[in-house]
């Protein structure tokens, strides 16, 4: 339908995503607030995340590189972004451990964008001319080209850790088995919930859900990056609560308060 | 139990090549989700204009081809109006090949009964897009006539001349389709999706924002019983029923194996490697 | 002009944010327009990543490193499709076309086709009863492979029931949850991001 040209100002409809994400921003304020108060923020341990530390550890002790992929995602993706700031921690450990790291890149933009991250962060770590031009690559943005030369570079340069970091859809599996073939220790998160159980099979470790998201934030242990993972802790609480009540709610005889969760 | 991973692939093929050569035509029961999107494009009246979007490239085809196929032909059945048009550069080879297929098997011209817009990139833009103009997206059809001209597309430019969306898709797309032609242009909606991506649109047929869930091949196998046709999806089938065996048979031969050599042992608390199962 | 980037991601990220509650059709179009810009963008962004890839492959092939053929494959394959496009066009009949039927279309479901193999070999290593949660999943594995086909309604019609039911109820509820909290981070980021509060990439800590 073509519709009658919209002349209002504010969708009522969407009047509780409004109210949700004013919620969220406070809770931002709230925790970074305490953080920069000095209040200890306290993230439980992740094995996934200590783990990438003996996994660099152990590829330098080989003299073997690190593989890091940023996954299938532009940066329109969330999911690519948190792989950015991972990498950036990554990165600074490589260059701390004087190890190697290779980033084949699917985006082109993204690719851009992370050789710029890395090689910061090899500055900041005081190696800035242990940083190789072309660390990171950009491969093709073609799905399973992009996985044809990865598990070519998989199968040949035989890194010793794989760091799956990002966006993945079907190539998962196929990039993870490989990874496994080679003996490689692998270290996954991704945010397609479909992806997930085959990282799960194949990889040493896996990130589940949002430990992507806090990833960047537990490896570089910054006190305004913790406190945002407590305030999004704090969301997916008020979230949990919400749906029991409504669900309580609704068993008895009061749907009003699910109907309030719906949104256009 | 250590078995040379090539012992497994060649397991795999035969499993995969045998019954294509030797078709068994195990039962196929249609479920409910794909009885629902069935009998959403059963019930249109003859002559209702269905916009059907197809959005998959060559990788995905086994699961999503058939179904197009069987999905056109039921259109075509019911005397229904398909414009079809895809967002996927490297589809419109696959659905020009798909509507012919159909079209031939029910004797539907192009024009008349209906209508391929071609490819439009933009994704989101373009869904967007096709609820103010149809013909600001896609002047053309696929092969250059002017949307003028086409006696079928007189008077159709936007969803509200479609009483029905359906999207077979490999991707986000169908999340664009759900959000803008099903929830906020209140389109009736069927979804065709692959296996791994199906069950992340339960939700959706739950809360009625889609009428009907056709998910892989098994999905496409369903539909094409339904419409009493025998295409690639019921052919497939067999193999893929053949392969599941195959890797269930490998697993616990694997598992008894590890138990008999004693391999199995309780693992402490903070066991080796988290999370993974292994 | 080191706050330059900063500011321009607030504003935009902000901005995106607000159209998404006003319905305006002004605003809407504005939307438009950023989502044209955003494909114009990565255009060139293509050229960008083309060059980088060519610059790459071509220090391999002159330094004739291990696997230099590849590279000149590569580098061949990158300049007919870039010439022959530009000078005959993508449309049906021209040689990239083709190539992209014959060629490229074919390897991809190749590639797409050997995760059969791989899921069987991922299986067999993966499955095993180690414990509680292991053989948990193993069982409801085995379920679900046997009854999603037809040999399962074959052998007990009541497999199809078994394996909707593990799919409406705890496959479901296991991905709304988990998607749950992926949406949370996600916000969560992304707020970081239009904030300031994550400068890793702009290459900043």
């Amino acid at each position: 339908m073509s519709e009658a040209l919209n002349t209002s100002w504010f969708d009522p409809g969407r009047v509780n995503l409004l109210v949700g994400l004013a919620v969220f921003v406070v809770f931002l304020v709230i925790n970074i607030s305490r953080a920069r108060g000095g209040s200890e923020m306290f993230i439980r341990p992740l094995a996934g995340l200590k783990a990438v530390d003996e996994a660099i550890g152990r590829a330098t002790e080989m003299g073997r590189p690190v593989l890091y992929l940023p996954g299938l995602g532009d940066m329109s993706e969330v999911g690519t972004l948190a792989s950015i700031a991972i990498l950036s921690r990554v990165a600074r450990r490589t260059a701390e451990m004087g190890c190697d790291l290779d980033v084949p890149g699917y985006d082109p933009v993204a690719s851009t964008i992370m050789d710029g991250a890395a090689r910061q962060a090899y500055i900041e770590a005081g190696r800035g001319d242990a940083y190789r031009p072309g660390t990171v690559h950009y491969i093709s943005a073609q799905q399973f080209a992009y996985v044809a030369a990865v598990t070519g570079i998989m199968l040949r340069d035989r890194p010793a850790a794989n760091i799956y970091m990002g966006s993945f859809y079907a190539e998962s599996l196929f990039l993870a088995e490989t990874g496994n073939q080679t003996g490689a220790i692998q270290i996954a998160g991704c945010d397609q919930v479909t992806q997930l159980p085959f990282f799960v099979c194949a990889c040493d470790y896996t990130l589940l859900g949002e430990e992507l998201f806090a990833a960047g934030a537990f490896l570089g242990r910054e006190p305004v990056q913790l406190a945002t993972i407590a305030a999004q802790d704090w969301a997916k609480a008020l979230a949990a609560a919400m749906v029991v009540v409504s669900l309580l709610a609704s068993v008895l005889g009061h749907p009003e308060l699910g109907q309030l969760l719906k949104t256009r | 139990m250590a078995l040379d991973r090539r012992i497994i692939f060649v397991l795999i093929f035969a499993a995969t090549a045998l019954p294509l050569l030797f078709p068994v035509n195990l039962p196929i029961t249609p479920s409910p989700r794909v009885r629902a999107a069935f009998e959403t494009v059963d019930k249109q009246p003859p002559g209702t204009y269905v916009l059907m979007s197809l959005d998959y490239e060559p990788d995905i085809k086994a699961e999503l081809q058939p179904m197009s196929i069987a999905v056109l032909r039921h259109c075509f059945r019911k005397g229904l109006k398909p414009v079809v048009l895809t967002l996927y550069p490297a589809a419109p080879g696959l659905v020009e090949r798909a509507l012919a297929i159909a079209s031939a098997a029910e004797g539907k011209k192009r024009n008349e009964d209906f209508v391929f817009l071609g490819y439009k990139s933009g994704s989101q833009s373009v869904i967007l897009g096709l609820g103010e103009s149809i013909r600001t997206m896609f002047p053309t059809d696929f092969w250059g006539t002017p949307l003028n001209k086409i006696p079928m597309m007189k008077g159709k430019n936007s969803y509200a001349d479609f009483p029905l969306v359906i999207n077979l898709s490999g991707s986000a797309i169908a999340d664009y389709y759900i959000r803008i032609a099903a929830t906020r242009y209140q389109r009736p909606m069927v979804l065709g999706a692959t296996a791994v991506m199906a069950t992340d649109y339960y939700p959706y047929l739950s809360s009625g924002q889609i009428l009907g869930l056709i998910g892989g091949m098994k999905g496409a196998a369903e539909y094409e019983k339904l419409m009493d046709i025998t295409g690639d999806a019921r052919r497939g089938m067999d193999a893929q029923s053949l392969i599941h065996v195959t890797i269930a048979i490998l697993v616990l031969l694997g598992n008894f194996a590890l138990f008999a050599s004693g391999g199995l042992r309780p693992m402490g608390s903070g066991g080796s490697r988290e999370g993974t199962g292994r | 002009m080191r706050n330059g980037p900063l500011l321009v991601t607030f504003a935009v990220g902000a901005s995106l944010v607000a159209i998404f509650f006003i319905p305006h059709h002004k605003v809407q179009e504005a939307q438009s327009v950023l989502l044209d810009w955003a494909n114009v963008v990565y255009a060139f962004a293509l050229i960008l990543g083309s060059l980088s890839l060519w610059a790459s492959h071509q220090r391999k092939v002159f330094a004739r490193a291990e696997g230099w053929i590849y590279s000149l494959v590569t580098l061949l394959a990158l300049a007919f499709v870039t010439v022959a496009g530009t000078v005959q066009g993508v449309e049906e009949g021209t040689l990239v076309n083709k190539y992209y039927n014959m060629v490229n279309s074919p390897l991809a479901s190749t590639m797409f086709a050997l995760l059969a193999f791989f899921i069987a070999s991922a299986a067999f290593r993966a499955f095993r009863a180690r414990n509680a949660e292991a053989t948990l999943l193993l069982g409801t594995a085995i379920v679900m492979m046997i009854g999603r086909v037809s040999v399962g309604e074959y052998l007990w019609h009541g497999f199809p029931p078994v394996t909707e039911w593990l799919l409406d109820v705890p496959n479901l509820a296991a991905k709304r949850a988990i998607a749950l909290g992926i949406g949370l981070g996600a916000i969560s980021t992304a707020l970081k991001i239009i904030l300031g509060i994550d400068r890793s990439y702009l290459g900043r800590s």
